[in-house]
Formats: C-alpha cells, sequence, structure tokens
C-alpha cells in the first residue's frame, strides 16, 4: 500500500467529539450545595469566602464541605457517590 | 511457506471469468469428472514449456471427461497472447484478484493440480517435475479409465526437473494486498476515508490525532504488519489509559505505533510501557495533568536492547535513534489519542518540555560496574523490562576534575541538590544517569550505588532552620507539611528541631541510578521528578512480554 492509499485506521476510542455543556443554571439557587475542596493550598480560604457569600445570599439553603485526599488524583469514588447522593448543586474550587 | 493442498484434501472452490467470457473452476459440490488445473503467468519460461504438456493431456483425455483450465495470474491481454502462443484449446481463467492462486497457496507457478469428480485433490505439484508430471498424467487416465496416454517424445526428453517462477502473490504489493483481505474482520478499528483531495498529513493535522509532527499513515497494510511484532490477539485490552479510562487493545495501540513510525519489532515495549503508565503507582492522569514538567521517561533493560536496536550509548536522549524516538512517541500517542490527554485539555503543563514528544533510553548495561536497574528493582539480568519515572528534562551534571569517588559523588549532591528548588528537601524520586567515565571513577574506588546514594544524601543535608521559607526567600519546606512531631502546641517548629540535618531526599531509594551515555564525556545529568509517594507519582517497572 502506498500513502496516497485513502483509507486508515482510527487512532482515537472512537467516541463521538465530546463538547462539555454546563448542567442547567439553578435560578433562584437551590440547596443542599456542596463546596468542594481539591485539596490545592489555600483552596480552603477561597471556599471559606465563598461560603460565607452563599450564606449572606442564600440563607436557607444548606452548604455541606467536601474535600478530595489529594489534588493529583481524580476524586474517589466514595466521595464521586457522596457528591451525587447529598448535594444538588456542586462548586469545586482551584486556588494556587 | 507453500501450503499445496495434498492428496485427499478437499480442492477449495472457486470461478473465474474466461478469455472467452464463460465462467470455469472448481466446483464445491464436486460432479463430473476429473479437472486438471494449470496455474501459470504469462512471462515464466517453466510455464511455456508446461502449457504444451497440458494441452495435450487434456486433449487426449477430453473425451474421457478429463476438463482441464488454465488459470493465470497475467492480465487478459498477456493471458491471451500465452494461449494463442500455445494453442491452447482448454478454457483461460482470469485470476485477477489472485484468490485462487491465493486458495491453493503455491509458491510457485507452474502448478498443476488434478482435481477428482468429487472435489478431491489427487496430486499437485508446482514447478516442473518429469517424475510428478508422469505421475499426474498416469493419475489424470486412471480417473477417466484409460490408459496413460505417450506424452514424452523419444527425441525431446523431458528435464528431471525445472524450477518455477514465483507465484505473483509473492509479488510484495500484492502480498500486503492480500494479507489485509485475509485480516477482514480481523480489524475492529473504524476505517476513516482520507478525501480523495486531501494531502494525508495535512488530514490527520487537521483530526488533531498528531502531536505536531507529521504521522505515518496507519493504513490496514501497516498494522496489519505493526501487530507482527506481538503474540497478543489484537481485540486484548492492555489497559485504560488515562485520563478517559478508554480501554486500549492491542490494536489501537498497534495504530498509534504505526503513526509514531515504530518497527513491528518495538509493538512490545510500546505494550509494556503502557501496561507500566496506566497503573495507580505511576498516576498517570496526575503526570498528565499537572502544570508542571513531568513526562513518561522511558527506561528499558534487558536483551530487548539490543535486540531492537534501542541505542543506550551516545546522545542517548538525542535525535538520531528510531527506537527511542518511536517507541516514546507511540506512548504518547496513545495518551493523547486513546486517552484524550491533550494540552490545553486535561494536559494543562505551564511550560511543558521537549520529553513530551518522545523519552526513551536504554540502560548502558554493559558499560555498567552495578546490577542494572530493573535487577536492582527485583528481576533477572536476562529478562527485558521498562521502567516508567514521571520526569523532567535531562540536566547536566558537570564534573570534569574528579579522580576519586569522593570527590565525584560530591559534585553529584551539589548538583542534585537544585532539583525543582534548593530549600526543598525531603524530595521524592529523581533519575540519576550516570556517563561511562564518571561509572569508571567510582568503579575504580569501589564504590557500589548504594555508596553513591549515602554520600548524595550526606551533601545535601542541611539544617531544617536552612529550608525553611524565610524573607529572602519565601519558598521553602512550609511548617505544616513537616512531621506533627517537630511541632510544639503552639503549631510552631520547636527550637531544638531547626538544627536537625534534612538530606535532599526522603529515602536513599528514591535516587534510581542508570548508566548511559558514550563512552567519552565527563557528563552525567539528573532528571527531576513530580510530586512523590502516594500522593502522586512513584517509578513502576514491568517486564515486556511477548
Amino acid at each position: 500500500m502506498r500513502e496516497s492509499d485513502p483509507v486508515i485506521l482510527d487512532p482515537t476510542a472512537e467516541q463521538s467529539p465530546l463538547r462539555r455543556h454546563l448542567s442547567p443554571r439553578t435560578n433562584p439557587l437551590r440547596g443542599p450545595i456542596g463546596l468542594v475542596d481539591i485539596a490545592k493550598p489555600r483552596g480552603d480560604v477561597f471556599l471559606d469566602e465563598l461560603e460565607g457569600l452563599l450564606r449572606l445570599r442564600a440563607p436557607r439553603e444548606s452548604i455541606l464541605r467536601l474535600r478530595k485526599p489529594t489534588f493529583t488524583k481524580p476524586a474517589p469514588p466514595s466521595l464521586r457517590d457522596e457528591i451525587t447522593q447529598r448535594c444538588r448543586v456542586v462548586i469545586q474550587a482551584l486556588a494556587d | 511457506m507453500s501450503a499445496i493442498p495434498l492428496q485427499g484434501d478437499a480442492a477449495p472452490a472457486f470461478v473465474l471469468r474466461t478469455l472467452g467470457g464463460g465462467k470455469a473452476g472448481v466446483s464445491a459440490r464436486g460432479g463430473g469428472g476429473a479437472t486438471l488445473l494449470f496455474f501459470f503467468k504469462h512471462d515464466c519460461p517453466t510455464c511455456d514449456f508446461v502449457a504444451p504438456l497440458v494441452g495435450e493431456l487434456c486433449r487426449r483425455l477430453a473425451e474421457a471427461g478429463l476438463q482441464g483450465v488454465a488459470v493465470s495470474q497475467s492480465d487478459s491481454a498477456a493471458s491471451a497472447s500465452f494461449a494463442a502462443k500455445h494453442a491452447l484449446e482448454v478454457p483461460v481463467a482470469l485470476d485477477e484478484d489472485l484468490s485462487a492462486s491465493e486458495a491453493y497457496a503455491f509458491d510457485a507457478v507452474p502448478c498443476l493440480v488434478l482435481v477428482s469428480g468429487e472435489g478431491r485433490v489427487l496430486r499437485a505439484f508446482q514447478g516442473f517435475g518429469r517424475d510428478d508430471f508422469l505421475a499426474l498424467a498416469g493419475d489424470a487416465a486412471k480417473s477417466c479409465g484409460r490408459a496413460v496416454p505417450p506424452l514424452e517424445r523419444a527425441a525431446e526428453p523431458w528435464p528431471e526437473n525445472r524450477p518455477g517462477c514465483a507465484s505473483r502473490v509473492h509479488d510484495p504489493e500484492v502480498a500486503e494486498r492480500l494479507a489485509v483481505r485475509r485480516a477482514a474482520g480481523r480489524l475492529s478499528a473504524r476505517r476513516v476515508p482520507i478525501p480523495p483531495a486531501d494531502d494525508p498529513f495535512e488530514f490527520f493535522a487537521a483530526l488533531g490525532i498528531d502531536d505536531g509532527l507529521p504521522v505515518v499513515p496507519p493504513t490496514e497494510a501497516r498494522v496489519l504488519r505493526m501487530l507482527q511484532g506481538t503474540t497478543r490477539s489484537p481485540s486484548e485490552v492492555v489497559a485504560l489509559v488515562p485520563p478517559n479510562l478508554v480501554p486500549a487493545t492491542v490494536e489501537k495501540i498497534a495504530i498509534n505505533a504505526v503513526m509514531a513510525g515504530c518497527r513491528p519489532e518495538y509493538l512490545r515495549v510500546v505494550i509494556a510501557a503502557l501496561e507500566a503508565a496506566c497503573t495507580d503507582e505511576f498516576n498517570l492522569h496526575g503526570v498528565l495533568a499537572t502544570t508542571y514538567f513531568p513526562t513518561p521517561v522511558i527506561v528499558v533493560n534487558g536483551p530487548v536492547r539490543r535486540e531492537i536496536g534501542l541505542q543506550c550509548a551516545g546522545n542517548v536522549f538525542g535525535q538520531g535513534f528510531r527506537a527511542n524516538a518511536t517507541i516514546g512517541r507511540a506512548v504518547q500517542l496513545v495518551v493523547r489519542n486513546l486517552g484524550g490527554g491533550r494540552p490545553g485539555e486535561v494536559d494543562m503543563a505551564t511550560l511543558g518540555q521537549p520529553g513530551k514528544f518522545t523519552c526513551c533510553i536504554g540502560e548502558n548495561e554493559e558499560q555498567s560496574p552495578w546490577p542494572p536497574l530493573h535487577v536492582e528493582r527485583g528481576f533477572r539480568r536476562e529478562q527485558s523490562t521498562v521502567t516508567l519515572f514521571a520526569g523532567e528534562a535531562p540536566r547536566a551534571i558537570l564534573d570534569q576534575a574528579s579522580r576519586s569517588a569522593r570527590s565525584l559523588a560530591t559534585s553529584v549532591g551539589l548538583c542534585l541538590e537544585s532539583v525543582a528548588h534548593p530549600k526543598l528537601h525531603g524530595y521524592g524520586e529523581v533519575l540519576l544517569v550516570v556517563c561511562p567515565e564518571h561509572c569508571r571513577t567510582l568503579e575504580a574506588d569501589g564504590w557500589s550505588k548504594a555508596d553513591l546514594r549515602r554520600r548524595i544524601q550526606e551533601v545535601t543535608s542541611r539544617p531544617l532552620a536552612a529550608c525553611l521559607p524565610d524573607d529572602d526567600c519565601a519558598e521553602g519546606l512550609p511548617p505544616q507539611a513537616l512531621p506533627r512531631e517537630l511541632l510544639g502546641p503552639d503549631g510552631q517548629l520547636k527550637p531544638e528541631t531547626l538544627g536537625i540535618p534534612v538530606p535532599k531526599f526522603r529515602r536513599d531509594e528514591d535516587i534510581l541510578i542508570v548508566v548511559a551515555g558514550a563512552a567519552a564525556g565527563k557528563f552525567s545529568a539528573v532528571l527531576g521528578g513530580w510530586v512523590g509517594g502516594k500522593m502522586g507519582s512513584v517509578a513502576v517497572t514491568r517486564e515486556i512480554g511477548t
């Protein structure tokens, strides 16, 4: 076969192009709201500020604080399950 | 290898178009009289010699029910010319796609096959042998209930043997096409047509399946050739490739290995490297996603280095060595194309480094006075392995003056202290690449790897106070990251701890040592790591399979 041959084999995972759409926004904001710290330094400082703002603007909604064991690895299945079961809205914060 | 049918085998059935516009072949159901197949190509002198003999035999036994079919591997014009030259009366069937020739699996033409009325092979041979032909004529006559007709003339005795010419199925381009046809269904990857007006290289770039350099188009023929480099099934899943945790089959790895420019014998090294990279300990997801510098650095040990021509000596991290260049590149392409790890998406490297194109070296075991890396890590010397290390780019360790092991090891330690940041002690793994000339200096004083590691730890030890952030330099070991026993009730370091010596590396064995490079030059190298230990990436060694 020469390079001019018109067919190649797909080197990819053969998934349709993934377009990540944002989840529908909740308006008004309804909890429980999960604030996930990915365990980067000072992520907690940022989330503390955010939690304060949320408590002012949505005082009736419950807020949960969650934390990944390490920022270097994906969230473990147990944490993903907890987020799915306990949170209606999730905010994940990155600080560095 | 010839696998020409044997006496008693079922004759493969086929039907071909003939020069006269009809059809001829061998029926799967059998029936009728015996059939004599004469496979030929027009430019074969032995075919020229045999054609009249076949014609004569068929003519004499035609009335008794023998059917002759001349099966041509040549095009119709050349076949017609051949038939006319020899006044062939038997139908001339055109084996245009060589499917009949392939089914009868002979290596040379002419090939004569006598098939019984029941569809069984009575006799078959290739080339010309006097005894073979006479025996075939005898079988043909017997199958028709006749005596053997006289064929050989005393005035023109036949040669005992006369070799034929190679069957066209062995022409390189034809063989490849036939291999693809045979393998139909063996490969399951989606076929992607390249628009005829497109340059393939521009097309790949537009699809985003390259690494910024041109890739080799992964045609079916090339992928099938690549798969010959392993005994594993194309459908076998080798690993789940981060970040998308996509199953990497041997076939998909082979496709990317073709694109990277690998030879088939490299494939099993690529497979082993991916097995190692896709472990939880190596943590490829984190290695890929970090803003820091690491890339999978592949160190190959054992006999496979010589078998595939992997460079272990001069310019080992550099250009010019196909095995080194393409094995590392194949791993990177798999991560990109299968795992979905692309720069700017999951790969968030701030600067990156050239090793993210490819980084694969062999240990120069022959120049080393020490057990090689894989032996230190629990394998036998005769086993072939890959060790994956999440490393930065190599940086120089210059020492042209030391003539004693202690002096040289001190130099190495001083250079290693600057990995990542001089104040960052308690560091995880690094890869120290010792050049052969430095090895000689260490060997002359009888130093082992353990001695070298110990001296590096001594040289780099600093009082804890010197490693802490201060007004002059805010970087350093943050107190909150230190062991709790060093802290007082107020959360501050106890004063008596400030003088504790802290070596650069957490453990001596975090200094991975390999020997590589040219015989000349007193230049070693260090490759810094990433976050070490369970929180980051740990070097992983895997045996290379078949």
